[in-house]
């Protein structure tokens, strides 16, 4: 999404008229943006190429339904956004977290950050982005996708709404209900370190 | 801020700084493959938005026909022919009995 100079809506324009070189041009053009979202909200056992080619063939196939009423790129994020909570959605059961699934070093961040001992140091970033994505495994993924953007990706509600498609007030109830729902999983963890 | 979001918000500060290294250009011959079958493809059809609620609604739509029957199962169990048998409405208009 660097090239500002790309024609989009003359590419459109092209894809429309099934111009392979324009729909090369257009997926070259938007899989910055798609990979982005992709490795956010990437399922378990998912490989982020396939999912990332099944996001740009709906694309395609939906194109004529575009009517030009939000940006492209925000319309082609809620396509990604929507593949990959389906994708989620499929797996179903999320395994039960534990404090033995966390390795070492996770296990020391997470007792760091629970006991306010000592400080976590910038060293302890790569460990703390994996804990982080095992706790939001345990959220429903649209609450999941709700905190990821809200907390880690430090989107405004406003964005949120764009890139997803939702209203500002479901989108606080479902931050609300994810943040509660961590709470009682670092309840959980404290309890099972305690005994 | 409670306990909770002091941890949360102390954790999630340090996931960012993790960052992500990795390359966001399109793999080699991915834009093509992916062009290519594009244009084979047929467009969606209208109607695809509804495909993914029609087994939901046919769901629905069986459990409204099930609890219809249900609620109304005495009508359809009486024997029509015995409101027949015991009603003589011109009889009792003409008041002929």
């Amino acid at each position: 999404m660097a090239d500002d100079s790309f024609d989009l809506p003359g590419c459109l324009d092209r894809v429309r008229r099934r111009d392979q070189v324009a729909a090369r041009e257009l997926v070259d053009h938007l899989y910055p943006l798609v990979i982005r979202i992709v490795r956010s909200h990437l399922p378990r056992r998912v490989a982020e190429e396939d999912l990332a080619q099944d996001i740009f063939l709906k694309m395609f196939t939906r194109l004529e339904q575009y009517q030009g009423n939000v940006p492209f790129p925000h319309w082609v994020s809620r396509i990604a956004v929507t593949t990959c909570i389906d994708q989620l959605r499929a797996q179903k059961r999320r395994p039960e977290f534990r404090w033995a699934d966390l390795s070492e070093n996770e296990a020391e961040v997470l007792d760091n950050v629970l006991t306010d001992e000592r400080d976590v140091t910038p060293g302890d970033a790569l460990e703390a982005r994996e804990l982080v994505h095992k706790l939001l495994d345990q959220l429903k993924p649209d609450d999941r996708l709700v905190i990821q953007l809200l907390d880690l990706e430090q989107k405004t509600i406003a964005e949120i709404s764009a890139q997803t498609g939702w209203n500002q007030t479901l989108i606080k109830v479902r931050a609300f209900r994810a943040r509660r729902k961590l709470q009682k999983l670092f309840q959980e963890l404290q309890n099972k370190e305690k005994s | 801020m409670n306990q909770f979001d002091h941890q949360w918000q102390k954790l999630t500060a340090l996931a960012r700084q993790a960052g992500d290294p990795r390359d966001v250009a399109a793999p080699y011959g991915f834009a093509t493959r992916v062009a290519a079958r594009a244009v084979t493809l047929p467009p969606a059809s209208p109607w695809a938005a509804f495909e993914r609620f029609a087994l939901r609604g046919l769901l629905v739509a069986a459990a409204c026909g099930v609890a219809a029957i249900a609620v109304n199962y005495t009508i359809f169990s009486s024997e029509p022919a015995d409101d027949y048998a015991t009603t003589d409405t011109v009889g009792e208009i003409l008041n002929l009995s």
